[in-house]
């Protein structure tokens, strides 16, 4: 099947989380992506050993999965021979994509200006924690730039501690907005012909990612986008988390009369449908905590199926709900593999089938694919100083001796 | 002002908060985006936060920002045409509305791509073009219900979280699909179909608990964990400071730190029972965090902020939008901006996530009043004469 990005080489010099997402949905549709680690273990990543307490088991699902369909081409930078082999390698590449400091990038002669001077066509891509105009210098991760943004701060009930939106939740935005960004610089290269340095960081991705509420808070500064609010006084009792007998739901229903008139039918309690005070949106609103006490009472009553049933058949196209699912519902929920948002594959380390990720983006004539996880640490090597850049044999003997290769 | 995507022209026939940023991130790099607006529907957006009329409206001016706008009776056959023409004339259409609604409006992928072969059709939806539940409706909160995150957000015994950026993924993913599909096209000559749902951008925020999950399987992975039982003390975690903020530290490889770190919380480096990684995050493990529970609470969240920023250690305060907000680099790097509306006067709003050394994202125009745009676009796209745009607007075919 036709790749939509093929033909397309990157360079991918990244490390954790964050660059090397950015470069697997390029590889995904279809890019020639490079992986370049150092010989001595490899990207950080490849030394996870546990998840939450729990050892990751006899494949690191945390690296194969976001480093699929790539190649590895260990090389050690460090060495004058390695950086050689890097400038030949970007020479002959459209994308140049890194997460490392800058301080590594300059000690290596990896800068846009250097890569610039030697290949104008190329996309210089950077993943960042703070953006090019940084003052924090600290190291970054996710979640303690996460902290910073105020995403965390409004979460939970009040007085509950801040609550982190899931890991690498942080790095899976940022590595998004680089992706889109290197496909937004290509397509300015077809009408140039000249590359431009591009940079996505954790920090302006996850204001960015703090939308819906950050931006209410920008226009009112009211505390209600910012600061904790408890379920027990949503403003719209009717979109709200409740739980049914057996498990919680979320419900949707909007704060109209019709609807309200529809739903609260449904409930089992007559008193909800009876009192006045409920009648309009205005005195839900004002009412919510006696109405969402009431309404906690009343669906506890019944499972979550039983009013998933029940309010199915409700007015044209029924009640908005779901019960709210664990990871285990989501790894058997048959919308997602029919999306291939779940996808099975089969994984060298251990020589059988697993499951993984999928495909966040359907393309219906060009669809990602997953050729491979990730791959070992320094397999292509050889293969593309031979074949790509054309060293021969005893070159790449000499580059062995020296250290640039392993 | 150099633009990335200058000469691609773009029909945004999107409802929803998410969808109309999708476009927007279009518009912001230099795409021509027409929205096209329904004059039988209430205006989009704004209603989130109930703005008072004659204020800002603070939703629209970021999802529909520099985008131009076409009001038209979408229940007329004639405005049907136009729009289709219009789709005609553009390269790619982006709309976040149900099948169902686009099919009565003559603007499925079906109908358009007759008129229009090498289309880029992107639709966000709920829950992905195939499966049972492909036509649920585009509801965040729903998607997220089904991602299996917001049961494990809070701590053990508190209801589940939902936690709202999971629209924001999808958001990005429309253009990113896009993109890619139109780098497709420009080799081939081929449109196509693309599609970003609600479903998998909250699966996509999930990623890593998502995939660890699916590998590792097991209860703990379903149920909420305790702050205080993290798998490593020093990634992860939140300590409450001695004035009430919180601290966070992500430290994963605990050797590289420890030197420094331990002093810091009032340990010795050589302390035995933290002296290996091993050791904190295995057998002592639950043992440090009640050591660094007391420790954090002994000082200051100021205090914490400068020793992290002393020994530049990846750790910080979880703050409140205040701080962005007044943070000089997030103004440098426009992560926001300062914009002079010119009835609201200075107002601040969220800016370009993406940093472009050439193409830089701009603010050309800001949301615009519905239908601001029908003339000019019926002339200078579809070459409508001045004395038929009368008509129509006469007839109420089109608006403004």
């Amino acid at each position: 099947m036709a790749s939509a990005l093929e033909g397309l080489r990157v360079i991918d010099l990244t490390v954790w989380f964050q660059g090397p997402v950015a470069a697997q949905h390029l590889a995904d549709f279809g890019a020639e992506v490079i992986k370049v680690e150092r010989p001595k273990g490899g990207d950080q990543g490849r030394g996870v050993r546990s998840i939450k307490a729990l050892p990751v088991g006899d494949w690191n699902q945390y690296f194969l999965v976001i480093n699929r369909n790539k190649k590895s081409m260990a090389l050690d930078l460090k060495t004058e021979a390695g950086r050689e082999i890097m400038h030949r390698l970007v020479a002959q590449s459209d994308v140049f994509l890194s997460n490392l400091g800058a301080d590594n990038l300059e000690a290596w002669g990896l800068t846009w200006e250097k890569l610039h001077a030697i290949n104008p066509k190329l996309i210089y891509a950077t993943t960042t924690g703070y953006g090019p105009y940084a003052t924090t210098s600290k190291p970054s991760f996710d979640m303690t730039v996460q902290a910073l943004t105020g995403l965390m701060s409004r979460l939970g009930e009040p007085d509950q501690p801040p609550i982190y939106l899931g890991m690498g939740s942080g790095d899976a935005y940022g590595g998004l907005m680089a992706a889109l960004a290197i496909l937004l610089a290509l397509w300015r290269r077809n009408t140039t012909g000249v590359g431009q340095h591009i940079d996505a960081s954790l920090y302006g991705a996850q204001l960015f990612l703090a939308a819906p509420t950050l931006q209410a808070w920008l226009a009112t500064r009211d505390t209600r986008w910012s600061a904790q609010q408890s379920r027990t006084a949503a403003r719209n009792p009717l979109w709200n988390t409740y739980r049914a007998k057996d498990q919680w739901m979320m419900l949707c229903v909007p704060n109209r009369d019709d609807a309200f008139r529809a739903f609260s039918g449904s409930v089992g309690d007559a008193t909800i449908a009876a009192e006045a005070k409920f009648a309009s949106a205005a005195g839900r609103r004002e009412h919510a905590r006696e109405l969402i006490a009431k309404l906690d009472a009343a669906i506890a009553t019944r499972t979550a199926a039983e009013w998933m049933t029940r309010w199915a058949t409700l007015g044209p196209r029924g009640v908005a709900a779901s019960p709210v699912a664990t990871l285990a519902d989501l790894a058997e929920d048959a919308q997602a593999w029919a999306n291939d948002y779940l996808s099975e594959t089969h994984c060298e380390e251990v020589n059988r089938t697993v499951t993984v990720r999928g495909m966040p983006v359907t393309l219906s004539k060009t669809p990602g694919t997953i050729r491979s996880l990730g791959p070992e640490l320094g397999q292509d090597t050889e293969m593309i100083l031979f074949e790509m850049l054309g060293y021969d044999w005893d070159e790449i003997g000499a580059l062995k001796a020296a250290g640039a290769i392993p | 002002m150099n633009k990335a995507l200058e000469g691609i022209r773009v029909v945004d026939l999107t409802v929803e908060f998410w969808g109309s940023i999708g476009a927007a991130l279009l518009a912001d790099f230099g795409a021509e985006v027409i929205r096209v607006e329904p004059l039988t529907e209430a205006p989009a957006l704004g209603v989130e936060y109930e703005h008072a009329p004659g204020e800002w409206n603070a939703f629209a001016a970021l999802a529909q920002r520099n985008k131009q706008s076409l009001a038209v009776d979408l229940a007329s056959a004639r405005g049907r045409t136009l729009v289709q023409d219009l789709v005609g004339k553009a390269d790619v259409l982006i709309t976040d509305r149900s099948r169902d609604a686009l099919a009565a409006a003559g603007l499925d992928y079906g109908t358009l791509v007759a008129k229009k072969p090498d289309l880029i059709y992107a639709r966000g939806s709920g829950f992905g073009p195939q499966g049972p539940d492909a036509d649920l409706p585009a509801i965040d909160e729903l998607a997220a219900a089904r991602t299996g995150m917001m049961p494990i957000l809070p701590q053990p015994g508190q209801p589940p979280v939902f936690p709202g950026h999971g629209q924001m993924y999808t958001a990005v993913m429309l253009p990113f699909g896009i993109l890619t599909a139109l780098h497709h096209r420009v080799k081939t000559g081929e449109g196509q179909e693309v599609d970003a749902s609600l479903l998998a951008g909250n699966m996509y925020g999930a990623s890593l608990d998502l995939q660890a999950y699916l590998a590792i399987g097991g209860e703990r992975m379903l149920q909420p964990i305790s702050r205080l039982d993290a798998g490593n003390p020093m990634s992860g975690t939140v300590y409450m400071s001695e004035d009430g903020p919180w601290v966070t530290l992500t430290m994963p490889d605990t050797d590289r730190w420890w030197p420094i770190f331990a002093p810091l919380v009032d340990l010795a480096v050589d302390d035995p029972r933290f002296d290996t990684h091993d050791k904190r995050c295995g057998a002592n493990r639950l043992e440090m965090m009640q050591v660094l529970e007391q420790a954090f609470l002994r000082k200051s969240a100021a205090h914490w902020r400068a020793m992290f920023q002393e020994h530049q250690l990846s750790a910080d305060i979880i703050e409140s939008y205040e701080f962005p907000a007044t943070d000089a680099q997030v103004y440098r790097n426009r992560y926001l901006v300062e914009v002079d509306d010119p009835s609201h006067g200075k107002q601040t709003t969220l800016g370009f996530p993406i940093f472009m050394r050439e193409t830089p994202g701009r603010l050309s125009g800001g949301a615009p009043a519905r239908g601001q745009h029908s003339a000019a676009i019926l002339h200078d796209v579809l070459g409508i004469s001045e004395d038929e745009i009368t008509a129509l607007r006469d007839a109420g075919t089109i608006g403004g």
